[in-house]
């Protein structure tokens, strides 16, 4: 678990555009975009579709760079960064859950809970007890040689979740992760999202739920590629 | 870096195990292609082995002079109207040669030889002189050769090869003791140790050495008919021109006319034989580097096929942490590793295959042949997997991720 050590500006996106080339006309998907992240923030990311969400999420995630402005992530200029020096900053600091879990089916919880740690070039004996006490903190120390396949929707997620944590990184950046759940198993994903946060991670939430937006501290709603509101919320 | 080669090897064998039939199909082209470059090898090995031995049993600087030549493609009846070759010729040759150092004449036909009840076929029987032990490459295993006096007196002695020996007489000793060849006895005075076959095809070891005199007597004077020449092996051009000299006075053939006999030597199946080898190793490249394209194309489509379907894999793990390099080893291990595959299977039945090569060939597969197998289909591997390996790795993962 990452300590709150200082609550320092961790994320500062400033005058961010991301321009598609679509043909003869530019589709501006984030249209300057500004926002600070502090440090054990629990943030939600709303809008419709089309409204840049998914791009802003993406730039966060460094899977993406931006087409204008500058983002700085932990003091590291990422709009500047390489391929491969992108692939690093994910792998070390940002933890990604998505929508459709993206566990892979032939391996088991705990080979894909240690993936990134594979990649991080943790050796075998770390690698594996740091994947099991990611698993158990999501309650799934039972399930560790299962395979996707053998799992429910929840139990996925929950996998993912585990996979995400198991680099300690920065943020954990997730990607309307109940959007494939029945709500029971919803609710039990958010439960876990509002206990980690509570244990002092960072949590960047995007989805289009009221009721999931509302687990954040703080909601961010944008609207063709721009912030409309950036509120905290009343707990 | 160890740990993330290991990994990318363990994702390499899963693949390759989780789609077995797939991957057999794809690896064929690899299995066949070592297995024509191997087989090839084997067989040209073991060619050039039975060759050199062979060769040896002609010798390399013996001249045997005949009406034919061994590969000439003059007209038959023209050869076979040429004046017969006489035994006297051999004397002739060793007074006046100074670089003849022995003369061997030698007529053959094919005989049956038989003791009491035991019979063997097909003998071919030789009647020569002494000067024979040196002309050929024979040893006697056991007793003696023939002597002047017995080709002058025509004795029924003969000298028998080693597979004759064990035929009529099994475990016992054959020394002294009678046999027939066709309706005539003789007396055994030697053994001739095991030759083997010659080029593969005569054998050597059934036959009867008989004197000149005695064969001409009982058999025949006229028949196939040749003379064997030994010369000082480190003046062969001079010898060879010395020979013909001698032949051509003996013959009375005046200069303008053209030679009525055949210098022949051991050089006449080299040259045959290494046109032969060129034919059967060009060929064998020929077969060997089309199964090896189209092999490496399959397994470039395979991974082609492979890549698209794992694309949402390639995307999770870019977004967990793989950089394009561990990506792109990930496949190429793959593709390298199909072919390897292949390529020991391959290298497995071309060296079980030689087992059975080697009951009509004397072979056995070189180790260089075994690594040049290997080196071939890793190569053949990195440059199949290459473009693949490189378009997986430079996916973006954005799109990888939302590829369904």
């Amino acid at each position: 678990m990452s300590e709150v050590v200082k609550n320092g500006e961790m994320i500062v996106l400033k005058a961010v555009k991301k321009i598609y080339n679509l043909g003869s006309e530019d589709v501006h998907a984030l249209d300057g975009v500004d926002l600070d992240i502090q440090r054990n923030e629990y943030i939600s990311i709303m809008g419709p579709s089309g409204s840049g969400k998914s791009t802003l999420m993406n730039v966060i995630g460094c899977l993406d760079t931006p087409s204008e402005g500058t983002y700085i992530f932990e003091g590291e200029p990422v709009h500047e960064m390489d391929d491969n020096q992108l692939a690093s900053i994910r792998n070390r600091k940002i933890g990604f859950v998505f929508q459709t879990f993206n566990l892979l089916s032939k391996l088991t919880a705990l080979r894909n809970v240690e993936l990134p740690l594979i990649y991080a070039n943790v050796p075998r004996d770390e690698r594996i007890e740091q994947a099991k006490i990611a698993l158990e903190k999501v309650g799934l120390g039972d399930r560790m040689k299962h395979k996707p396949n053998e799992m429910s929707g929840g139990q996925r997620q929950r996998v993912a979740i585990a996979r995400s944590l198991v680099t300690n990184p920065s943020i954990i950046l997730a990607d309307e992760p109940t959007g494939n759940l029945d709500s029971k198993s919803g609710q039990e994903i958010m439960k876990i999202f509002d206990s980690l946060h509570d244990s002092g991670n960072t949590i960047i939430l995007v989805t289009h739920e009221r009721y999931i937006a509302e687990h954040a501290n703080r909601t961010i709603n944008l609207l063709d590629g721009k912030i409309r509101t950036d509120e905290k919320n009343n707990k | 870096m160890f740990q993330l080669f290991f990994e990318n090897i363990r994702i390499a064998v899963s693949a390759i195990f989780s789609s077995k039939m797939r991957s057999f199909l794809t690896a064929l082209g690899i299995i066949i292609g070592v297995l024509a470059v191997t087989l090839m090898g084997t067989l040209i090995s073991g060619l050039d082995k039975s060759f050199e031995k062979s060769m040896s049993m002609l010798g390399k600087d013996v001249f045997h002079i005949s009406k034919f030549e061994w590969f000439g493609n003059q007209d038959y009846w023209e050869l076979r109207n040429r004046p017969d070759i006489k035994p006297e010729y051999a004397e002739k040759l060793v007074e006046q040669g100074k670089y003849v150092l022995a003369a061997s004449p030698q007529s053959f036909r094919m005989s049956d030889m038989s003791r009491d009840e035991k019979n063997i076929t097909g003998v071919s029987v030789i009647g020569t002189t002494t000067d024979y032990m040196q002309t050929s490459n024979t040893t006697i295993e056991e007793g003696r050769f023939i002597t002047d006096g017995e080709h002058n007196s025509g004795s029924r002695v003969a000298v028998i090869g080693f597979d004759v020996a064990e035929e009529l007489f099994e475990k016992s000793d054959p020394i002294g003791e009678n046999v027939k060849i066709g309706p005539y006895k003789f007396r055994v005075i030697g053994v001739v140790e095991k030759q083997g076959k010659f080029l593969g095809l005569q054998s050597m070891d059934t036959q009867a050495i008989i004197p000149l005199g005695t064969f001409q007597r009982l058999f025949s004077r006229r028949g196939f008919f040749r003379l064997s020449v030994k010369v000082d092996k480190d003046n062969m051009e001079e010898a060879e021109y010395e020979v013909r000299s001698i032949m051509r006075r003996i013959r009375g053939i005046r200069p303008e006319e053209p030679d009525n006999f055949a210098i022949n030597k051991q050089e006449a199946f080299e040259t045959t034989y290494n046109s032969i080898k060129l034919a059967i190793g060009g060929t064998g490249i020929f077969i060997t580097v089309l199964s090896l394209i189209v092999g490496g194309i399959g397994i470039m489509n395979i991974m082609f096929v492979s890549v698209k379907e794992r694309t949402r894999e390639i995307g999770i793990r870019k977004a967990i942490g793989a950089t394009r390099g561990v990506i792109l080893s990930q496949f190429l291990i793959e593709a390298v590793l199909i072919c390897l595959m292949g390529g020991l299977t391959g290298l497995g039945l071309a060296f079980g295959l030689s087992f059975a090569i080697d009951k009509f060939l004397p072979s056995e597969m070189p180790v260089s042949l075994a690594i040049l197998a290997v080196v071939i289909s890793l190569a053949v591997g990195i440059m199949s997997g290459l473009v693949p390996s490189y378009r997986a790795a430079k996916l973006d993962p954005i799109e990888a991720l939302s590829y369904d």
